[in-house]
């Protein structure tokens, strides 16, 4: 049986993220009450058997240590053969690597030391529960160079930040664009591939010295176009949500509301892991009117709340108001405050009788720690 | 294989099987029934061994122990994964002699003296695996050294009018015990046993050998080992444990217990210390989801729910669906039932798994000034919609 080991980016995207990524990767933002968004690609390695992994860093990755631990919570191993955490070269400059060709630099030993044949890579900023061991055979039957796995029905006439693609009735790509505006009928990349070891290892160590950094321009789009490399799409219809900015992080934390998405991202046939904190279930008070909401394990509830997700260990008090709103974990909500579209980042005072609106187009960014 | 000497050992009796809870110990073991939503009755003193830093302990299992063993594992989730002692299930294994089931608690101990032996431990705590309570053992054995003691037993106070409905303990100064009573006529004292236990590790090893040699005693820690002691002439002391304590063996305790665990200041507070926190095995679940018609208050509600219905005064466990229009108040929901719409589950307790049928009525609320009669619905069972099950019935 063929074998893949995987890489996941902690923080291509990171510039993109506003104040969730001050004091945080991408990988450890938190999400839908109880995740970081890594837990999602970590499970879905975990579910396809792949157990040894790398996660490439750059910085601000403290956090994301401290929630990945040893890893046992995912059935996964932090040692010689299981996860290692991938820090970076000393460069000088301290911004995001300008791209996945660059940041693999810093995977070539593992890559090279590593026995399995295949190689899964994957953002954190895609959440989606994916069959990775369907995608790898289906790779392996393709004999293509590469797979790329993309969405279907993504594209809408805006921006997209990644690689796009036009299939033919066969399924072949026939087009292919990268940070570009992409018309309807175009799959959209979810920043998860499958590539042989070698090859990987083989273009990292010839592309990196010619300036080429980026995996879907400078190797994907570009050998494309040359016909030098042959490009295998692996359509994924599930529920995805690209966390790829602020707004779309509070987009997609509000769509966590509806059944069809909520149950198609935490599917029972493949469980998301996470860290466990050993919290008491969630206590709702007298007070308490909570309606349309996602809500984690250990807080205490009093207020009232609507169409918002709520976190660990919140303290609602009685009389306070929360609609459309983010609230992650250690927030405290004053008695008779009003948020209307606000993320609360985490540990967050609110004190009582202050009014917060933001719109759900704009919404209002508390930062970590803040007292308003 | 070396290991490590250890101050002092827990033996677990987990064995029980809880004929008394009924229907909701069909297929498991009385210590792996839910409790509060997200635990198990025996997180509480696994949780309580590590909050004591004790780091050895042995489960003795015997009855329908699967579940259990399961839920154990090797022990991560209560920090009791480490190579120099852990978690250990011991189940009743075949000798020479032959295979013999624990007959009395004091058999299971006297059957695992050989776990006991490899840690070389200063003492041997004997706890119940059917207990709600957190408590500080190390207090307790320190209690026991300071008093120089042989065997320590912890005691609560009970009403005196109560007390001939348990194991009394009579003192001198000093908690020094001199008599043990089973369910006395006339309690002459209201310190009843809790079924903890400090024993001297070579006391202990001495006196279960003797208990094993005669053919006529029950092998019983209150019955046979403590009045052998005490004839002997060794110094037993009552340790007086003043908090929350509950023996949940009963169907009603059970859901009172779990009905102490609520309010803004609740008899039993789950919620403590970083000392207190109570440990369980935590599964895959997402976060809860209470829809629109949703209406939940004075209530627990754990992670894996998609509540839209209305509960008031109760404690639902993870993964468990309440439809709209369904009706819970004041009962316990295990985890993984399904409560379909306009349903009313009233002073009731849901097993694990169970699916209750539209428009069905379960329990109800006791006239004032009556005990309330507690419904029970077993484990994975299906309620049929519009059935009655009346308060106090058992499915």
């Amino acid at each position: 049986m063929k074998t893949a080991m995987g890489i996941i980016f902690s923080n291509v995207y990171d510039s993109n993220m506003g104040g969730l990524t001050e004091a945080r990767t991408s990988a450890a933002i938190p999400f839908a009450g109880r995740y970081r968004q890594i837990d999602f690609a970590l499970s879905n390695m975990a579910n396809a058997m792949i157990h040894h992994i790398g996660i490439v860093t750059k910085y601000n990755y403290e956090s994301l240590m401290n929630h990945i631990g040893s890893c046992e919570e995912w059935d996964l191993e932090m040692e010689q053969r299981g996860v290692v955490l991938l820090p970076p070269f000393a460069t000088g400059h301290m911004g995001v690597y300008r791209g996945k060709l660059e940041a693999l630099y810093t995977a070539l030993d593992v890559l090279e030391h590593s026995s399995q044949d295949y190689v899964v890579l994957t953002d954190t900023t895609v959440l989606a529960a994916v069959d990775y061991a369907a995608a790898l055979q289906a790779h392996i039957d393709s004999g293509c160079d590469i797979t790329v796995i993309a969405k279907p029905d993504k594209a809408d006439g805006k921006r997209v930040n990644t690689l796009s693609m036009k299939l033919d009735q066969n399924g072949k790509p026939i087009d292919m664009t990268v940070d570009f505006a992409a018309p309807k009928e175009y799959l959209v990349s979810m920043g998860m591939f499958v590539i042989s070891r070698e090859l990987l290892i083989r273009i990292i160590r010839e592309t990196a010295p010619h300036g080429k950094y980026h995996l879907e321009r400078d190797f994907i789009m570009d050998g494309f176009i040359n016909g030098t490399v042959s490009v295998n799409v692996f359509r994924f219809e599930g529920v995805t949500l690209f966390n790829g900015s602020v707004q779309e992080y509070y987009e997609n934390s509000m769509a966590l509301m509806d059944e069809t998405t909520r149950h198609g991202l935490f599917r029972t046939d493949i469980p998301i892991y996470t860290k466990p904190r050993d919290e008491v279930p969630t206590v709702y008070g007298e007070g308490a009117q909570i309606t349309d909401s996602l809500v984690a394990d250990g807080s205490y509830l009093d207020g009232c709340c609507k169409h918002s997700v709520l976190f660990r260990e919140i303290t609602l008090e009685r009389g306070a108001r929360l609609d459309g709103c983010v609230v992650m974990q250690g927030c405290k909500i004053g008695t008779g405050a009003d948020l209307q579209c606000v993320i609360l980042d985490k540990d967050v005072v609110v004190r009582p009788y202050v009014r917060l609106v933001g719109t759900p187009e704009h919404p209002l960014y508390v930062r970590k720690g803040d007292t308003v | 294989m070396h290991f490590q000497k250890k101050r002092c050992v827990a033996m677990l009796l987990a064995g029980g099987q809880g004929s008394r809870l009924k229907v909701l110990t069909e297929n498991t073991a009385k210590p792996a029934v839910p409790f509060g939503g997200k635990y198990r009755i025996i997180d509480f003193p696994l949780s309580n061994c590590v909050n004591s830093h004790i780091d050895t302990v042995g489960i003795l299992t015997q009855y329908l122990p699967l579940e259990l063993n399961e839920y154990i594992g090797n022990g991560q989730p209560w920090r009791l994964n480490s190579s120099h002692g852990g978690v250990q299930i011991l189940s009743p294994y075949a000798g020479q002699k032959g295979a013999q089931w624990y007959k009395g608690t004091a058999n299971a101990i006297y059957q695992n003296l050989a776990f006991i032996r490899r840690y070389h431990p200063d003492y041997v705590l004997i706890l119940s695996g059917d207990h709600i309570y957190k408590m500080n053992y190390a207090k307790m054995i320190r209690f026991h050294e300071t008093t120089g003691s042989d065997c320590t037993i912890a005691v609560r106070p009970v009403p005196m009018e109560e007390a001939s409905r348990f194991g009394i303990m009579n003192t001198r100064e000093h908690g020094e015990i001199y008599e043990f009573e089973e369910k006395p006529a006339h309690p002459k004292s209201n310190k009843a046993s809790m079924g903890i236990y400090v024993f001297n590790w070579d006391v202990l090893e001495k006196y279960l050998e003797i208990d094993e040699q005669n053919p006529d005693s029950e092998n019983d820690f209150g019955k046979n080992i403590i009045p052998l002691l005490l004839d002997a002439g060794h110094k037993i002391s009552a340790y007086e444990f003043s908090g929350y304590w509950k023996d949940v063996g009963t169907i009603h305790s059970l859901w009172a217990a779990n009905m102490d665990t609520l309010g803004e200041k609740p008899e039993f507070d789950l919620h403590g210390a970083d000392d207190e926190v109570i440990y369980a095995r935590n599964t895959a679940q997402p976060s809860s989801y209470l829809a629109e018609t949703a209406v939940v208050s004075d209530s627990f509600v754990a992670e894996g729910c998609e509540i839209s219905g209305r509960i008031k005064h109760s404690v639902i466990s993870s993964a468990c669906i309440v439809h709209e229009g369904a009706l819970i108040r004041d009962s316990v929901i295990m985890p993984s039932a399904v409560i379909e719409s306009g349903a009313v589950v009233d002073h009731a307790i849901i097993g694990e798994g169970c699916v209750i049928g539209a428009g069905a009525k379960i329990g109800g609320a006791p006239k004032d000034g009556e005990e309330p009669e507690i419904a029970v619905i077993g484990h994975e069972k299906t309620v049929e919609p519009g059935a009655v099950v009346k308060p106090g019935e058992v499915l």
